[in-house]
């Protein structure tokens, strides 16, 4: 038959597959199943697999359905705002992640798609029950726009019988100058080889996470608390001449163990002997190397000055609440049935080692309990000790392009000091992190013409 | 000699055809001025705003184009595009031009058979290309650096994909693959349009091989050589959706480390669909379609004047 | 030494060894010739099929044991822990979105219907548009033609942003049906209609008027059968366009349940970041009906494909 189709046959059996196509199309568009009441987003594995559990006694409770729904983080952070802008269909909650609400919350305030949480956190009394350096990383221009998850102190990670061996007092170990001190006795080439088989410290070769944890501890900051560009600092030039010497420099003490499996080698052959390891971390190394249990300790971050902070915060998890949602109040409830329920806070940290945002649940018992990976520690106590003194990170639509410009500043000092040692280093870094705040600074000069515009 | 006599339709017969033509274009004439005329000319207007996704959006004046102009992020895609663009016109095309004279020496069946494996690349798409080729470049276990290692005993720990230095490389080879055969077959129908009589008369005259081939072969091929080189062009500045499924798991996909990956497209999209600004992406829409503009006009000219 | 090199030694040993034993002799040094280049062409096509047997492979391999042999595993090692159907299980499982459970073969719907509805509305639109072209003499119909051949040098990339607003101010946007309104005629479909309609005589078109036939009947009777290896090719080109596509479908749909191929394996690209035998066989799965397409239409698509390039 299809000889007599003017087109051809190839044309033909496309034609029909369209027609099936688009009947089985208009067939199968009824049978999808209702939207339930509320969908949430998440992007961590972890936290899907727990709230998959808590979601069924929500439901039963207010008699309603809950979705939760896994995603990867990447695609998700440009579709669900392209969807936002556009008024298509959106979840009700979403978890996003650090560093992303200047994203979403970029052009005049009236198009922002998300919910003001503030006045619903004081109503509540929540405010003052969480950590308050946490509320910056989710609030533009002082508004709170998403609820903090987490606390993410950070602490040290070391190998407990190797420092041992190696004759380190860890509570000696106060400010980073006696840190590097010891780390250039313990930095060595153990067989004779002539490569350095010891190292102190783990740090990372392109900056990144490495460098902000540090200058955040440090008191540095990518942006200020009115979110403009602020890590053309002396503060940030310090951190970086003091970062390239330990992992560039003639007595460097630090390397790039890398991540995933090669961390776990580093590790396990003693490469690396301390780990930058906020809460998080410290469960991924549970989970990964779980022969190293009872090998392992944990320590307060060296302070930069004595008396000074001895800790940081690395990462961060927020839930947004979008304003397209049916069923706002019902969604408020199951945000905070999430994330503050202190009975299942105290089971979270003990499946997954991360402290509380709110504070009230840090007196659970779970948060006291010996660690046996970490030699018995009560790990618990010492990240909730820490967590008051978090420094907070202030966020910006253009946080991204910050991240990135600070990296790229990063390696081009550290092509100039392989090339000229000191000399003229701090001249060099000093001018490579005002041009990179420049560039970002046009880049936000650009998204607040937007704002103001509206 | 069909074509001529296909140009006074209707003028014999006398009828008239009225409305029909216009109604047998009226689809067109309709999608086309709602789909392609309103957003050409809304383009030209974007340009000179900022705006928050689709949403809202605030004049600026010429400041897109300025804020390129100082921008060192599109400094570097426009540096790693014309790369790429270089690569495809000189690395490229020889070598779909050799495989083109390799082939066309051989049987009619082997030359089909050969035709349609080396082509086969191209019904792949560039997405899918990228997501299989990512797990070829794989260090120590991936089939390109166990290749590699094999050949010249060097290369199965290199990170193509992670090494700033490689990553251009990897995505020129990546293209490789995946555009030789296409380009293949433009030569290969134009070696085989060529004047059997010529080459003849050539040879008689004593050239012979490569003399033969630059001197009398090429040059009667090059319309299509001009066709080829500057299709190459376009395609090469509008790269993006291979080196966003290389490099997707990089912030921001497809940038690379140290925006090692990043092409003009790639940066587009990301200001102008993941970080919502449609005018400052306008802007880097009409940058690119300048370039494509020139590039291709410069290239006819030269071509025309090689000709004189 | 290993295979490779073996073989490349091999190769270029005889190569040069035949060409030695050439000197003088004009039939010898030809086929010294020709043994170069059969290597050459072979060791080509090698490198062209190298991926798709690997890929071919990996896709059944357990994932276990994908990265212990580069490509199958030996025969004597073939049992279910080495060669499986675990990849396309995985793929195949249904997941979890706001629009409820989607299963794998929602987004090949969603792909077959966006590349076969707008292969078809091309190919009828854009001939339609070319026979009026080409057959016809009405007011208009020269600065129409540059006005065309004008807009296909626009990069379509220009017109993505002021399209998506578009589209989502009328609100196309996050569905099929207005992702392919935008594109359901191409300029350089009418192009290659009108050439080929060009040469079909006059008199033929006559001669059916006179026997009575509508003008659309013409066209559709007469004039279409007589371009079908066009129709064919082209049709190739934009199943190929069509099926391929990730920039537009990346931005214009929202929503999980409209996605295809491209950009869901894209999507998995980054969620089996250590699995990734399951997007490689969906990757195999959506290589498979442009393939299919394109063993049944190679002579046409081969033909039209140059035709135009080598003529011009």
């Amino acid at each position: 038959m299809f000889s007599r189709f003017p087109y051809g046959r190839a044309p033909f059996w496309i034609a029909v597959a369209a027609l099936v196509s688009t009947v089985t199309w208009a067939a199968t568009r009824g049978l999808q199943a209702p939207r339930p009441d509320l969908v949430l987003v998440t992007f961590t594995q972890s936290h899907y697999d727990a709230y998959r559990r808590a979601v069924p006694a929500f439901e039963r409770a207010h008699g309603v359905t809950v979705q939760v729904e896994f995603t990867n983080w990447t695609p998700l952070r440009s579709r669900l705002q392209n969807a936002m802008l556009a008024g298509t269909e959106v979840p009700d909650l979403a978890e996003v992640f650090e560093g992303s609400l200047g994203f979403f919350t970029r052009g005049p305030v009236r198009d922002i798609g998300l919910y003001d949480l503030t006045d619903r956190l004081h109503a509540d009394g929540l405010y003052d029950r969480l950590v308050p350096s946490r509320f910056s990383l989710w609030s533009a221009e002082g508004r709170v726009y998403a609820l903090p998850h987490d606390v993410h102190p950070v602490m040290l990670a070391y190998r407990r019988d190797l420092v041992a061996a190696a004759g380190i007092d860890v509570a000696t170990l106060d400010t980073w100058d006696k840190f590097v001190a010891a780390g250039q006795r313990a930095t060595r080439d153990l067989d004779g080889d002539g490569v350095i088989d010891r190292y102190m410290l783990d740090l990372r070769a392109d900056g990144d996470w490495g460098l902000t944890t540090l200058l955040f501890q440090r008191g540095g900051a990518l942006f200020d608390p009115q979110g403009n560009v602020a890590f053309d600092s002396e503060i940030v030039a310090q951190t970086i001449l003091w970062y390239l010497r330990q992992s560039e420099g003639p007595r460097k003490i630090a390397t790039d163990a890398g991540w995933g499996q090669s961390t776990a080698k580093a590790m396990t052959d003693g490469l690396v002997l301390f780990f930058i390891t906020p809460d998080w971390r410290s469960f991924q190394f549970e989970e990964e190397e779980p022969w190293l249990r009872g090998k392992m300790a944990l320590m307060p971050l060296p302070a930069w000055a004595p008396g000074e902070r001895r800790t940081s915060v690395w990462g961060g998890t927020g839930l947004m609440m979008m304003k397209a949602s049916k069923h706002p109040e019902l969604a408020w409830e199951l945000a905070k049935y999430l994330y503050f329920d202190p009975a299942s806070l105290g089971e979270h940290f003990a499946e997954t080692n991360l402290v509380p945002v709110l504070k009230d649940a840090w007196t659970r018992p779970e948060l006291d309990a010996p660690n046996p990976y970490y030699g018995g520690q009560r790990i618990g106590r010492m990240y909730t000790a820490l967590a008051p003194d978090t420094p907070p990170v202030y966020s910006s639509p253009v946080d991204a392009v910050a991240r990135a410009k600070l990296n790229e500043a990063y390696s081009r000092c550290v092509t100039k000091y392989r090339r000229d040692g000191e000399a003229g280093l701090l001249e060099t870094i000093r001018s490579e992190l005002s041009r990179a705040a420049d560039d970002v600074r046009r880049m936000a000069d650009r998204t607040r013409t937007l704002t103001e515009a509206g | 000699m069909a074509a001529t006599r296909g140009t006074k339709p209707g003028a014999k017969s006398g009828s008239k055809p009225g409305a029909w033509p216009y109604l047998f274009l009226s689809p067109y004439l309709l999608l086309t001025g709602v789909f392609f005329l309103v957003p050409f000319v809304n383009a030209i207007v974007l340009a000179f705003y900022e705006t928050n996704g689709p949403r809202g959006r605030v004049f600026v004046g010429l400041a897109n184009f300025r804020f390129l102009l100082h921008d060192r992020t599109f400094h570097t895609a426009l540096g790693n595009t014309t790369l790429f663009a270089l690569a495809s016109v000189f690395v490229q095309l020889p070598l779909a031009m050799g495989l083109a004279v390799l082939l066309n020496g051989g049987g009619k069946r082997t030359k089909a058979i050969l035709r349609l494996i080396l082509f086969s690349p191209n019904l792949v798409g560039q997405i899918f290309v990228g997501i299989l080729f990512s797990v070829l470049f794989v260090p120590r276990y991936g089939l390109i650096n166990k290749t590699v290692q094999a050949l010249f005993h060097w290369g199965l720990e290199e990170r193509w994909l992670g090494d700033p230095r490689l990553v251009m490389p990897a995505i020129i080879l990546t293209s490789l693959w995946l555009w030789v055969g296409l380009n293949m077959i433009y030569f290969l129908a134009a070696l085989q349009a060529v004047d059997k009589d010529l080459e003849d008369a050539a040879r008689i005259d004593g050239a012979s091989g490569w003399k033969l081939f630059w001197h009398v072969t090429l040059p009667s091929m090059r319309p299509v050589v001009v066709f080829v080189t500057v299709m190459s062009v376009i395609g090469s500045y509008q790269i993006f959706e291979l080196p966003l499924a290389l490099l997707a798991d990089t912030n921001p996909p497809g940038f690379g480390p140290n925006n090692s990956g990043l092409t003009l497209i790639t940066y587009l999209n990301e200001v102008a669909f993941r970080s919502g600004d449609l005018g400052l992406g306008s802007a880097v829409g009409w940058i690119v379609a300048l370039i494509i503009f020139t590039v291709s006009l410069i290239q006819i000219r030269v071509s025309r004047i090689a000709e004189d | 030494m290993n295979a490779p090199r073996i073989v490349l030694f091999v190769l270029a040993a005889t190569f040069v060894a035949l060409l030695a034993a050439s000197v003088g002799s004009v039939a010898r040094r030809a086929r010294a010739l020709r043994f170069g280049r059969t290597a050459l062409l072979g060791l080509a096509c090698t490198t062209v099929l190298g991926p798709f047997v690997w890929l071919a492979a990996a896709i059944f391999k357990d994932r276990t044991v994908l990265n212990e042999y580069l490509f199958f595993p030996p025969p004597p090692k073939w049992s279910h822990a080495t060669m499986n159907l675990d990849n396309f299980r995985e793929l195949l499982r249904g997941h979890e979105t706001m629009h409820g459970l989607i299963h794998f073969p929602r987004y090949v719907l969603n792909s077959v219907l966006y590349a076969t509805v707008g292969t078809t509305c091309q190919l009828v639109l854009s001939s339609l548009a070319g026979y009026a072209l080409a057959k016809y003499r009405f007011r208009g119909k020269n600065a129409l033609m540059l006005f065309m051949l004008g807009s296909m040098m626009i990069p379509q990339v220009l017109l993505l942003a002021p399209l998506y607003k578009m589209a989502v101010d009328l609100g196309m946007v996050d569905s099929l049906w207005g992702l392919l309104l935008p594109w359901m005629v191409s300029a350089y479909g009418i192009f290659l209609f009108r050439q080929a309609c060009m040469a079909i005589p006059d008199e033929l078109i006559d001669a059916g008027r006179i026997d009575g036939c509508s003008e659309f009947g013409i066209y559709f009777r007469l004039v279409m059968p007589l371009v079908r290896p066009m129709a064919a090719a082209f049709c190739l080109v934009s199943f190929l366009s069509f099926w391929n596509a990730f920039f537009a479908p990346n931005i214009f749909l929202h929503s999980q349940d409209k996605l295809t191929l491209p950009v869901v394996l894209q999507l998995y690209l980054n969620q089996y970041k250590l699995d990734y035998g399951v997007f490689l066989a969906g990757t195999a799965l959506a290589m498979l009906p442009p393939a299919i397409l394109f063993l049944a239409l190679q002579k046409e698509f081969i033909s039209g494909l140059t035709s135009g390039a080598v003529k011009g």
